[in-house]
């Protein structure tokens, strides 16, 4: 199908009614700086007995709690292990009327409850609605992940396993009123997934593979490699119908394929997927290489394993985060294990121009990065921000609780940090601002994990355009 | 501490009734957050434990949230029993 062919985008007329931005370059225009944070803070695995939270970040410069957790949004049960969470709505939903991006949808990875928050008063967001556990598990379906507003106010989340965490995993779909509408994808389409992302004017989705949650969820076991229990794959769904039209393997270099992102441009027909165990990024495209307009892969960025006195094999990067700037321009990502944040020219999608980096915490980074009278970094650069005018990255430091216990364990001793880098877009140069640390390890219940980060006004991961 | 659990009752459920601050996660013996380690007694699954691997199960651990006691027993418990099934592969 040609873009001129695509469906929906037509009539779609762009008279901005809803939430979000009208295009891309609108929210990079548009959007005040950001100034509150939600962040996911986690206590799994770290023996304090108390519920996750999502953790409301002081981000205004001008303010006295600047770079501070000022408020917490318990939740009602411990044991959630929240993990990646989304809005209710987004910029492709701008031509609906009367929606809001108001409503934080909030899963637990392994209790499989999902929490919605009204963020209406932004500092102080409170809970409105809980789906229990049971309500997923009858759709056969646990381990909520990725949570994308879809059109039109429904809500997808992608669940990676069955009710008893084994596969296949699917997709739930919440509709407007925040009730579970049942099962969205037919059954058998896939059987292993983790993120997903969607283009509208293209009628594709992209969904990539993680494992079992009852491989993942107790740690990484290189025996579950050799077993292959860890996905490899990235599909394309028809977005319209919910059905897998393609499927391509990654092979040995595209182990774990995990976030996945389109360019933001509601045309383009590029996008990223980040291979953290084989520590490869791919880009993909409808390049029509072969005439016929299929989805294809190529790996484009490797990076390579590091020797280290202290470890058997060479340490892999695994690149667990990446996000595209809301202009296309740039892609970042991290690699946890390492310990630096990366930053790609991508004006040339299928060819990467490697333009800065920043070393902090990890195995191989500054452990003192912000200064040596600052807390110790225990983790490595892991899920990323970026602001909408693409000038401040931010990060933090925890991966998934039994996997940082592996590879980090005294993080669930002295907790997370968030950490920012000030970016030149012009020059392509990061800096990593030495003046802000926000501090998980020191909160009334003891040390957390920081996780996924989201802003108010939409973010570089979450805002889709139609 | 010593928990009293009522017949056909787990671990995990008994020592929720106590107000113990077990670890746990997802209640369907998939995650293994809440491994425990058996030192003596009897516990049987009730359910598949999943989370757990072979070679976990005849060391002695034990998912808290779908086992229950059929004798006193005597269990190690908390995060760092679950963070002993898995270790750095590379290191």
């Amino acid at each position: 199908m040609s873009d001129s062919e695509s469906p929906d985008h037509c009539d779609h007329g762009h008279d901005h009614e809803g939430p979000g931005y009208a295009t891309p370059q609108a929210a990079i225009e548009e959007a005040e700086r950001e100034r509150t944070a939600y962040v996911m803070g986690i206590y799994t695995g770290t023996g304090v007995d108390a519920p996750d939270f999502v953790g409301v970040v002081d981000l205004d410069p001008e303010s006295d709690t600047y770079g501070e957790v000022v408020n917490r949004v318990e939740m009602p049960n411990v044991g959630d292990e929240l993990h990646h969470f989304g809005w209710n709505a987004c910029s492709s939903s701008c031509h609906v009327d009367g929606l809001e991006r108001r409503h934080l949808v909030v899963p637990g990875q392994r209790s499989s409850r999902i929490h919605v928050l009204d963020t209406k008063d932004r500092r102080d967001p409170e809970i409105t609605t809980v789906i229990e556990p049971e309500e997923v598990f009858e759709h056969d379906l646990s381990a909520p992940h990725t949570v994308h507003c879809i059109p039109d106010g429904q809500i997808l989340v992608s669940m990676l396993g069955d009710a008893d965490g084994e596969l296949p995993g699917g997709f739930l779909e919440l509709d407007e009123n925040f009730e579970v509408d049942g099962r969205w994808d037919p059954p058998g389409e896939i059987e292993m997934n983790y993120d997903y992302w969607y283009q509208p004017r293209h009628n594709v989705m992209v969904s990539t593979e993680w494992a079992a949650p009852e491989t993942y969820y107790p740690g990484f076991d290189l025996e579950d490699v050799e077993a292959g229990k860890y996905g490899r794959k990235i599909h394309f769904w028809d977005w319209a119908e919910g059905t897998v039209e393609q499927t391509i393997d990654l092979g040995e270099e595209g182990q774990i394929p995990l976030e996945v992102r389109f360019l933001h441009t509601p045309e383009a027909a590029h996008g990223y997927v980040g291979t953290a165990l084989s520590s490869n990024v791919f880009h993909f495209s409808k390049d029509g290489g072969d005439g016929d307009g299929a989805w294809s892969a190529e790996k484009v960025i490797d990076v390579e394993a590091r020797e280290h006195d202290d470890w058997d094999m060479p340490v892999p990067g695994l690149v667990t985060d990446l996000l595209v700037s809301m202009d296309d321009r740039y892609l970042f990502f991290s690699n946890w294990l390492h310990g630096d944040v990366r930053m790609y020219d991508v004006s040339d999608p299928a060819n990467p121009r490697l333009a800065d980096r920043i070393w902090a915490g990890g195995t191989f980074g500054p452990s003192h990065p912000t200064g040596e009278d600052d807390r110790e970094v225990v983790g490595g650069p892991q899920m990323l921000q970026l602001s909408l005018d693409g000038e401040r990255l931010y990060w933090t430091t925890s991966l998934f609780s039994s996997w940082d216990d592996q590879f980090y364990p005294e993080e669930a001793e002295k907790g997370s940090v968030m950490l920012k880098a000030d970016v030149n877009p012009r020059k392509g140069t990061m800096e990593l601002d030495e003046d802000f640390l926000v501090d998980f390890g020191d909160l009334p219940d003891g040390p957390a994990r920081a996780h996924e980060i989201r802003w108010p006004d939409g973010d570089c991961t979450s805002d889709v355009w139609q | 501490m010593v928990l009293t659990a009522d017949a056909d009752e787990t671990v995990l459920a008994a020592a929720r009734r106590e107000g113990a601050g077990l670890p746990f996660g997802c209640r369907t013996g998939a995650c293994a957050t809440c491994t425990g380690r058996v030192l003596d007694g009897d516990l049987e699954h009730v359910r598949p434990p999943r989370g757990l691997k072979a070679r976990h199960l005849e060391d002695g651990y034990a998912l808290l949230c779908i086992a229950e006691p059929r004798s006193d027993c005597r269990i190690e418990v908390g995060a760092a029993v679950a963070n002993d099934l898995v270790s750095n592969p590379w290191k």
